[in-house]
């Protein structure tokens, strides 16, 4: 692994970067990620995105059931498809993002926003404090939208909305 | 494996056949599979089982007893509820992040019966939806914009009005008289039109007289008018946003820290300022305006009318388009002008965020880099305040233009009646007047029920916190005590949320005069013993004594005006040296001060300013080294001294030498007192009595310094995991100086 650190420092970057062919992740009966990773065997493992807003599927950090690192997938792509789902299963668990395809409704009442959307993973109504608090914009196309309990959906590109979806939206930006 | 297969025996079942009748704690709504989709599943907590369904079908059936251990995990977006069964984890049910407090209170009830708890009980926690419309409550408050009470607020706001009742009577008043002025003008014009300056009249003292009265009513009236009434209006909405801001003020004051630090210090900053400020606001302007309005309309309308009706339903013609446009443009316009104050604000920000990073920003040659931003942002402000205002410069005077059409319909419609001899010149200048007068009311009229919602609910907001209660609360028949120093906690178990405990089973006993050093690694919780001590929180479970007696009968200021802190960043009033010693005890006097000073080794590096004990700290005020504000807060807790004292990592943000200086201090302070002190570096609690070891807010070692070493358990490992990290300094200290 090369990395753009002066060769002085390496050393002191202790970073342990998973070599695919030594992975073997597999799902357990209780619907946890398991790794067996050469010798070592972890009964739990859960996935972190290093960049969850710019670089999904790279950099993931897989830690133990005590949160400690084992190591770190430079990209899930130099994985065979099995093992690579079966981690993006793990992923979207821990960052559920349902994404936005229709906005049917959006009401703005008494400072707070009242939604009715639909996304990839079905409809769903929601309430989001007033617009400064709950638009996150990622970049000049994609936002994310914040409800008053944390829940997340992701508007990956603006620009690809339906057209009164769009103008919706577009009156918050 | 067995064990995880048996949970899926009754799958497929109807979820009322697997109860048969069982009584149901708790059905909890899980809306996210496994998978990831949205969907309507059920979690059911009975007294023996936990059922899981997917509608009606059950998914998953368990007895509590099953697993050792329950708990919630909240992930990204959603939450999880999972299981122990024999140290293998499951997933029993995903849902979305609104759930979550009715799932932790659940798996509190679950892990009591699964660790075999005697006699369980479910405690209800409330949905945080409106009971009325079934909406959301928007934030933290169990406030339903949707559903308020109007009429219970507007007379709660009338009930804190009515001590002003004088000036309310002089504002109304002045409002009489201002409307009357504005109808009578117009009327003296007619006069003024049709029977001074007709033909054939020449009367020139009716003239000069006519012309005075229509000035002194007229522009003069109503500006002194004006004047008096926005005094004694501003002078009254004042008086009213004070009294509201003292309210909350002195309500916040009373309630607990477990209140106030549950909330956002943003959304209570708000509520104190914004919220009291909209409701001033409203009183201020639109209130008066809308009195105003009303008066006038109601006043135009009926003469316009009593008149010559035709003619007003001409005036009127345009009203409802009028009317409906303004509404609608309204929120383009709120929308265009919120986006230019977002613009502006982001490059204002921009600007302060490269100012202070300036240093940063030049040591890393970046200054280009910055420029192109800056500009960037600013040029967007640019173009938006551009387009506004053309915005705004062509829809104005188009509609001026379409309310204009009914004056024309009238100058038609008047021009024809005064030929026909129906109508006097100067009545038809009367009659246009009062017809151009009606805009101003009707606009603002279209408005009132936004600002009128804006002000209620704000309203309302304030009275919520003005009506909570404290949870840490003085009963009634609370005592004050003097405190000798016996500190007793009992199977004390507290978490901040319900949740999550942060303190387990916490027992001891600590003796009047006792020294007792905390340790632990961070989070372990520490500070939150400190923090039931002080009953900041009240302990979900367990007692704590005070000699011998429970600390909810002690009043609480008396408790606290007997127990001194030390924290590790140690807080400054805005205000003297002077002042900030002597916060505890106002009254004390100056050779006092100097003396507690002295103690605090802190009378030496005061001196040295210019200013001495009047030097002004703060915010504004002389810049003090962590350690200089640390030994003035000490100084302040030797004043006060108190019975019981607390350190919490007094000396973790200093240097060594003046640590020394502090430490010293310390020793001073601690003499006769019973201490609880946390000190990240274990070398200063040597000379504590005993040590209490805390590990996941369990208490696992207790002793002194030499027993705990000897034993070898956790405090020998901290001891002499810092013992490395002093050598490895040392070491590498003289591997550069080689
Ligand atoms: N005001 C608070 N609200 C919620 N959680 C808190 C609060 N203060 C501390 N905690 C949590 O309680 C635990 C114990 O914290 P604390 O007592 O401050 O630990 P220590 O002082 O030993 O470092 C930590 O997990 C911390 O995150
Ligand atoms: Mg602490």
């Amino acid at each position: 692994m090369s990395t753009n650190l002066p060769d002085a420092l390496a050393e002191y970057a202790e970073i342990v970067f998973l070599a695919p062919e030594k992975c073997k992740f597999s799902m357990t009966a209780g619907g946890f990620l398991a790794l067996e990773y050469g010798e070592d065997k972890f009964p739990v493992v859960s996935a972190y995105r290093s960049f969850p807003l710019t670089l999904g599927d790279k950099y993931i950090s897989i830690r133990d059931d005590k949160e400690k690192e084992i190591g770190i997938i430079v990209d899930l792509a130099d994985f065979s498809s099995d093992q690579a789902n079966l981690v993006r299963a793990e992923l979207e668990r821990r960052y559920f993002t349902p994404v936005v395809e229709t906005v049917v409704k959006m009401k703005e009442e008494f400072g707070y926003i009242y939604w009715e959307v639909i996304t990839d993973r079905g409809p769903r109504r929601f309430t989001s404090r007033g617009q400064h608090d709950s638009i996150v914009p990622v970049s000049d196309t994609r936002i994310l939208i914040l409800d008053v309990d944390g829940n997340r959906f992701d508007v990956p590109d603006v620009r690809l909305l339906d057209a009164k979806s769009a103008k919706l939206l577009e009156s918050l930006m | 494996m067995s064990d995880i297969a048996a949970l899926f025996l009754s799958a497929g079942k109807n979820i009322e056949t697997v109860l048969d009748g069982e009584t149901v704690h708790a059905k909890i709504l899980h809306d996210v599979s496994l998978d990831g989709r949205y969907i309507e599943g059920w979690v059911y907590v009975t007294p023996t089982r936990v059922i899981v369904t997917l509608g009606d079908q059950v998914t998953k059936e368990m007895p509590i007893t099953a697993a050792k251990s329950y708990k919630t995990l909240g992930l990204i977006g959603s939450g999880q509820l999972e299981a122990d069964v024999d140290g293998t984890p499951i997933i029993l049910a995903r849902f979305n992040l609104r759930q979550m407090p009715l799932y932790a209170n659940a798996v509190k009830f679950l892990n009591k019966v699964a660790s075999g708890a005697e006699t369980p009980f479910y405690t209800e926690v409330e949905e945080r939806t409106c009971p009325k419309c079934g909406r959301i409550y928007p934030d933290e408050s169990r406030i339903c914009p949707a559903c308020i009470n109007r009429r219970q607020v507007v007379k709660r706001l009338m009930k804190m009005a009515f001590p002003h009742w004088k000036l309310i009577f002089v504002v109304t008043l002045l409002f009489w008289l201002r409307a009357g002025l504005n109808l009578i003008n117009p009327q003296l014009f007619r006069i003024f039109i049709d029977e001074v300056v007709a033909p054939g009249q020449a009367d020139v003292r009716l003239f000069v007289f006519y012309i005075s009265l229509i000035t002194l009513l007229g522009p003069v009236g109503q500006s002194v008018c004006d004047m008096t009434r926005s005094l004694v209006v501003t002078r009254l909405s004042a008086q009213l946003g004070q009294d509201l801001r003292n309210m909350v003020y002195c309500k916040l004051q009373a309630l607990s820290l477990n209140y106030v630090s549950k909330r956002k210090t943003g959304d209570l900053m708000n509520r104190v300022n914004n919220d009291t400020g909209t409701i001033q606001s409203f009183i201020q302007q639109q209130l008066v305006s809308v009195i105003n309005d009303g008066l006038m309309l109601i006043g135009i309308g009926t003469i316009l009318f009593i008149t010559n009706w035709q003619m007003a339903l001409m005036v009127l013609v345009p009203a409802p388009l009028v009317m409906f446009i303004m509404r609608r443009a309204w929120s383009t316009f709120d929308r265009r002008y919120h986006r230019q104050w977002r613009l502006s604000d982001r490059t204002n920000s921009l600007l302060q965020d490269i100012l202070s990073g300036m240093r940063v920003v030049k040591a890393f040659g970046q200054e280009k880099r910055e420029i192109e931003r800056f500009t960037r942002y600013s040029k967007r402000w640019a173009d938006v305040t551009a387009a506004n205002e053309r915005f705004y410069n062509t829809f104005f005077p188009l509609l001026g233009f379409l309310m204009g059409t009914g004056s024309y319909l009238l100058l038609w419609r008047g021009g024809v009646e005064i030929w026909q001899g129906e109508m006097t010149l100067g009545g038809l200048v009367q009659y246009s007047t009062y017809a151009g007068m009606i805009w101003g009311p009707l606009r603002n009229f279209t408005f009132m029920p936004r600002w009128f919602s804006q002000a209620m609910t704000a309203a309302e907001r304030v009275f919520e916190i003005l009506d909570e209660h404290p949870d840490v609360d003085d009963k009634p028949n609370a005592k004050r005590v003097k405190i000798a120093g016996r500190v007793q906690l009992e199977h004390v178990y507290f978490g901040y949320r319900s949740y999550e405990p942060v303190l387990l089973d916490i027992c001891v006993d600590v003796a009047e005069g006792e020294m007792i050093g905390l340790v632990g690694h961070s989070g372990a919780g520490k500070s939150t013993f400190i923090n039931l001590v002080c009953r900041f929180y009240d302990p979900d479970e367990g007692r704590i004594l005070i000699d011998g007696m429970d600390v909810r009968d002690i009043q609480q200021s008396d408790l606290r005006r007997q127990i001194g802190v030390v924290l590790q960043e140690p807080f400054l009033f805005s205000g003297s040296i002077y002042e900030n010693i002597a916060y505890a005890k106002p009254d004390a006097t100056a050779s006092e001060i100097i003396r507690a000073a002295k103690i605090a080794n802190a009378h030496d590096f005061i001196m040295r300013f210019r200013d001495g004990y009047d030097t002004k700290v703060g915010e504004r005020g002389q810049r003090l080294s962590g350690g200089e504000r640390q030994r003035i807060s000490i100084a302040r807790a030797i004043l006060h001294d108190p019975r019981i004292l607390i350190l919490d990592e007094a000396t973790a943000s200093v240097d060594t030498e003046t640590e020394q200086l502090i430490q010293d201090a310390l020793a001073k302070l601690v003499k006769n007192r019973t201490t609880f002190a946390i000190a990240h570096r274990l070398s200063t609690l040597r000379n504590a009595n005993r040590l209490f070891v805390f590990e996941k807010g369990k208490i696992v070692e207790m002793g002194t310094h030499e027993d705990l070493y000897n034993q070898g358990g956790i405090y020998r490992k901290l001891v002499d995991a810092q013992m490395d990290l002093f050598r490895m300094r040392e070491t590498s200290l003289s591997a550069v100086k080689e």
